[in-house]
């Protein structure tokens, strides 16, 4: 489109240079007199043309801008020189009326622009065109009084003086009825460019006459109006340019707006859009979690670290005595105790008053509330996202025409690179033998059972590794809590860090193993990547589900110490007021320093700090199998290769392929902690964002620096859904155990925002009661009745059944009208069919007919000339 | 101390790696380990060997028995890296549909492609096989004669190929080579190429066939020919000799001249 206006413009430019050729060339005329103009005219149009060209490289060289400066200048001086010329034209006086000849002109010149439409559509018309054109020519000749015997003049010079001859048709001067004549012409044109698509003409006359038919539009349209009208004209034509332009920046501005844009397009032509799907999906969690992140951040822990009490004012936000040693060691960094663990960044650290702040900042309620709406929205944002992806996706993939989809459809046309492009070259011609040999298995149906067979062998053996890898983290919990029992400290920092350690271990190198047991099966790589998606998506299931039973163990543990902790405390207190009161009733109430004061073990922070613990461990195994097994793989080979005994570039070890199937996962598991930690430890989102930020660009550079593109490249249209599905499982999984502590697990009784209370939804029932009108808790308790909600969810289920009913029988529908097309169209194919075919008979009969008649005639012949040579030899014999 | 679960975090690992490149395990214990044992156990060369396994079981003077002898011996005994069947069915090809009257062989070793080049020559044409080793050389030899082939029609000459191709045109009297096969040592390919470039042995439509050029692989010699423009050029895909999974190619090469 936007070329389609570059053209129009660019034609603009070029009327506008001939209207100014022709300014010059009438005041020539006014000097020089028309005699010598009549004579000349040949060679000047010549040189006007050649002066035009010129003019037309030289405003194609120009900047839009500058063009359309001069356009302007040139339109206001034009019509100011048009008045003049016509003055010193009267002044000549030769002719009577010059108005009149004009009209005639213009008359003409309606006749021939609409012959020249027609002589596009036919030679034959062409003649007649010349003839007009010497009519005309002779009618001029009559007027101008000279005559000057003019024979040789070429056809294209005749559109030439056309074309010339156009700025001379005033518009103002003349009648309606040419008005008239004028719109239909300019409607006639118009309707021509619209249908020029489908006109069966060679293209390029199509273009000749779309050029044409656009300067004449443009021409026209405009001078339609009166004198001012056309002063509007070109302003508002100076407008649409304007704008156009200011469009098209804007449009640019947008891409570029969008971050990671250019990046991930880069990428995209050199990897293709598998790989570059990854990214587009690494920047949409960024944008999520940015969303999350700026909703705990601005209203929990902002509020808190300003609102709320400083650091030291109270127990729970004191480091301990025990811990102070240590508080502010380097180790604080990765693991999160110390200072870190008693301040905003973790459950424990909020305070439960009410209200925090001059304006009253409800802070239980607004932790809870966040904790609940960030799972809230993750739903909303997944499931929409998902909906609008099933309604791109619906209409692709059957495979009846396996054949035809893989010619017209497997090329990728987002490659830029050769070497991609080589790649997918390849990778299209062997899937098309592949095809083939399938088709020809298919019909041969031996081999199917070999295939079946190494399929079911290939998922035994991976689920032999998943129950392996299962029980090597079983096992390994297991021996951490007996670690944990024993007390930490006497252990090294291998055996304190074996259960992080194992499962990224696990979590890195199992999926290479899946990929080397896939090479057996034998699939397509779209469905493998779905395969090995799925089952490095039950091996982080599994491991993470094993972590969080550990966590569960260890959350009963913290539970029962925290008894034996809240009897002490009482015990402890009542030792400290019962000695103080018989020492001295008097004395001033005793001050401890917070940090003395002895407190329970708040679990809510533990699990916190172990999310933390275990997001930073997984951040920094990526990165590190990134520098060393990306990297450092990449620099070895490149300049090792100079010095080997074979080519380590193109045999061996080579350079590693981004994985694509492993990236998204860690991806979507990491989120999936997240989601699961994020309620007990507020900064999970900050450091998520933190770690995605990092790793786009980390990885867009790990991407093109030290990985070469897939072997078979492939498209990755229909992926996206299957990625935001997992992530839709793991967004239920993962707030399954946060729900289920949440609702069943009453929080620790000194720390955190719900501390005192029974359990962490009381806040919303305290709420309720103390901070909204008596009515409302009255008609929140009416609308929380079982009676009201049963009937309601019961209204959502059948709502949502016949939703589906519903949509179901549309994919019905739409399956049929697929068939029946289908059908139609071998219904047209067949009747095609027979139709040529009888048309090839009717033409064979004719054929025969014509031959046998011919025949017959040469057999009359030939019997004629054999019975007279019988007859001869009859006679010889005789 | 590094805890044995830890340890054991690593066995996928090293599983994918032993499945990823089982092949090159297998030809490592084949080309690598099972030659110095021999060479120790029985004192002969490797080529010796091959040699002596070659002479009792095939037929002489008939070519193809001992080609099928050789296949043999490098696929179930031993390994030694000649063009094999699969690549020398290409080469075969290749040599009856161009029919070259002067074939120049870069690297003999041990005369299987000598053989199998010679096989497939026409009437009159005649085969330069150039290798350095004397040992190799002195079995070459042995099997081209016992193939039966000639003086006129194989001449070997011993000497590197560097030294050999600037004397070509003045020892040997070619003004033109049809057809070079090259199978000597990788890194030489780019260099002796140039050289017949330079000493203008190669005319237009000269044909020139370079195995192994992706495994063991001659990253250089490609990289030239994708640049230079002086060739028509493609790479026939296939499997490292007497080995299944790892992938090698054959670049053929027709000589254009400066367009």
């Amino acid at each position: 489109k936007r070329e389609k206006h570059n053209g129009k413009r660019r034609n603009g430019d070029r009327q506008e240079n001939k209207r100014e050729n022709q300014r010059r060339k009438r005041s020539s005329k006014s000097v020089q007199g028309i005699r010598e103009e009549s004579q000349s005219k040949t060679e000047r149009r010549e040189r006007s043309r050649r002066r035009k060209g010129k003019a037309e490289h030289e405003t194609s060289g120009h900047e839009g801008n500058k063009r359309e400066r001069d356009q302007t200048r040139a339109k206001s001086t034009k019509s100011k020189k048009n008045i003049k010329n016509e003055k010193t034209r009267k002044l000549e006086g030769k002719e009577d009326g010059e108005a009149q000849e004009k009209s005639e002109k213009g008359k003409l010149k309606l006749v021939c622009t609409k012959n020249e439409e027609k002589i596009e559509s036919g030679d034959q018309l062409k003649e007649k065109e010349k003839a007009l054109g010497v009519k005309k020519k002779k009618k001029r000749r009559k007027k101008v009084v000279e005559t000057s015997s003019e024979p040789e003049t070429s056809e294209d010079g005749d559109d030439e003086e056309e074309v010339n001859n156009d700025g001379e048709v005033r518009p103002e001067l003349l009648s309606p009825e040419e008005l008239e004549k004028l719109k239909e012409a300019v409607d006639e044109k118009k309707k021509l460019i619209q249908s020029l698509r489908g006109k069966p003409w060679p293209m390029k006359q199509k273009l000749v006459t779309l050029r044409e038919s656009q300067l004449f539009v443009e021409k026209y349209e405009g001078a339609l109006g009166k004198g001012k009208g056309r002063k509007l004209y070109a302003y508002k034509v100076m407008m649409t340019k304007k704008w156009m332009k200011f469009q098209r920046d804007f449009e640019n501005f947008k891409t570029a707006c969008i971050p990671w844009e250019m990046k991930i397009k880069e990428i995209e032509s050199h990897f293709g859009s598998s790989v570059a799907s990854y990214f587009i999906f690494l920047r949409w969690m960024y944008g999520i979690n940015m969303i999350l992140f700026s909703l705990t951040f601005g209203l929990v822990m902002v509020p808190e670290a300003l609102m709320g009490r400083p650091y030291g004012s109270i127990p729970r936000k004191t480091v301990p005595r025990a811990e102070e040693a240590g508080a502010m060691d380097f180790a604080v960094l990765w693991d999160f105790g110390g200072y870190a663990q008693y301040s905003v960044l973790f459950y424990g650290y909020y305070n439960n008053q009410r209200a925090i702040g001059w304006f009253k900042f409800r802070m239980p309620l607004s932790y809870f509330l966040v904790g609940v709406g960030t799972v809230a929205y993750s739903y909303m944002v997944v499931i929409r996202t998902m909906a609008r992806n099933a309604n791109e996706s619906g209409i692709g993939d059957d495979n009846s025409f396996n054949f035809s989809w893989k010619m017209f459809t497997s090329w990728d046309y987002l490659i830029g690179n050769p070497e991609t492009a080589d790649n997918k070259f390849a990778s299209i011609t062997t899937s098309f033998k592949e095809a083939i040999l399938e088709e020809q298995e298919s019909r041969k149906d031996d081999n199917i059972h070999l295939t079946r067979f190494l399929r079911v062998l290939a998922n035994f053996l991976v689920l032999c590794c998943l129950a392996g890898s299962g029980y090597l983290i079983y096992f390994v919990v297991r021996r951490s809590q007996k670690f944990a029992l024993d007390g930490l400290e006497n252990h090294t920092w291998w055996e304190r860090n074996e259960v992080n350690m194992v499962m990224s271990l696990l979590g890195m190198f199992c999926p290479m193993l899946f990929d080397v047991i896939s090479t057996l099966e034998n699939y397509h790589p779209r469905v493998a990547l779905q395969w090995q998606l799925g089952r490095i998506f039950a091996l982080f299931l599994g491991n993470l589900y094993t972590f969080i039973i550990a966590l569960m163990d260890a959350i009963n543990l913290k539970r029962k110490e925290e008894k034996v902790v809240k009897y002490n405390i009482t015990m402890w207190e009542a030792t400290l007021y019962n000695g103080t009161g018989s020492e001295n009733s008097t004395a001033p109430p005793i001050t401890i320093h917070p940090a003395d004061v002895p407190r329970g073990p708040c679990w809510e922070t533990m699990v916190g700090q172990e999310f933390v613990r275990l997001i930073i461990s997984d951040t920094m195994t990526t990165y590190i199998t990134l520098l060393i097994g990306d990297f450092l793989r990449a620099v070895l080979v490149r300049f090792l290769n100079h010095c080997w005994c074979w080519d380590l570039e193109a045999g061996f070890p080579s350079y590693s392929e981004f994985d694509v199937s492993g990236n998204v996962l860690g991806l979507i598991f990491n989120q999936g902690m997240i989601w699961m930690g994020a309620f007990y430890a507020p900064c999970l989102p900050a450091l998520n964002l933190l770690r995605l930020h990092v790793s786009m660009y980390l990885q867009c550079w790990a991407v093109m620096c030290c990985n070469v593109p897939q072997e078979r490249v492939f498209k990755a249209s229909g992926s996206n859904n299957f990625y935001m599905a997992m992530l839709l499982v793991i967004l239920f999984l993962s707030t399954l155990p946060a729900i289920y502590t949440i609702v069943t697990i009453p929080p620790s009784f000194d720390c955190g925002p719900f501390s005192g209370k029974n359990r962490m939804f009381d806040v919303i029932q305290e709420t309720l009661e103390s901070d909204f009108p008596a009515w409302f808790s009255k008609v929140f308790s009416y609308a929380s009745n079982p009676g009201l909600v049963l009937p309601f969810i019961l209204l959502m289920v059948l709502a949502i059944y016949y939703l589906q009913s519903t949509s179901k029988s549309y994919k019905e529908a739409n399956v049929e009208l697929k068939k029946k097309l289908q059908m139609q169209n071998e219904e047209n194919k067949k009747k095609n069919k027979q139709a040529a075919l009888k048309a090839q008979m009717d033409l064979e009969e004719a054929k025969k007919s014509a031959s046998q008649t011919a025949e017959h005639q040469r057999n009359n012949n030939d019997s004629v000339q054999r019975q007279e040579g019988e007859n001869a030899k009859i006679y010889m014999t005789r | 101390m590094v805890s044995p679960a830890i340890a054991l975090a690593f066995l996928p690992l090293l599983l994918t790696l032993i499945i990823r490149y089982r092949y090159y395990f297998v030809l490592f214990y084949r080309a690598v380990l099972v030659r110095i044992w021999k060479d120790c156990v029985t004192g002969l060369s490797r080529e010796e060997r091959a040699f002596q396994y070659v002479l009792t079981n095939s037929t002489p003077g008939d070519p193809d028995s001992i080609l099928d002898a050789f296949d043999y011996w490098c696929s179930k005994v031993e390994f030694i890296s000649n063009i094999g069947p699969k690549k020398g069915k290409i080469l075969d090809r290749l040599l009856m549909e161009q029919s070259p009257l002067t074939v120049l062989e870069l690297g003999a070793h041990c005369g299987y492609s000598t053989v199998r080049i010679a096989r497939a020559l026409p009437l009159g044409a005649r085969l330069y096989s150039i290798e350095m080793d004397q040992g190799n050389a002195a079995i070459a030899e042995k099997i081209i004669r016992l193939a039966g082939f000639d003086d006129d029609t194989v001449e070997l000459i011993v000497n590197p190929s560097d030294e050999v191709i600037p004397r070509l045109r003045s020892d040997y009297n070619l003004e033109r080579l049809d057809f070079v096969f090259m199978d000597h040592w990788k890194k030489c390919y780019l260099p002796d190429l140039q050289l017949l470039e330079g000493y203008g042995l190669l005319g237009k439509g000269s044909m020139i066939v370079a195995d192994n050029v992706l495994f063991p692989g001659a990253p250089k010699f490609l990289r030239y020919l994708r640049k230079c423009g002086l060739y028509e050029w493609k790479i026939h895909r296939a499997t490292l000799e007497y080995s299944r999974g790892i992938r090698d190619g054959m670049a053929e090469l027709i000589y254009q001249g400066i367009k």
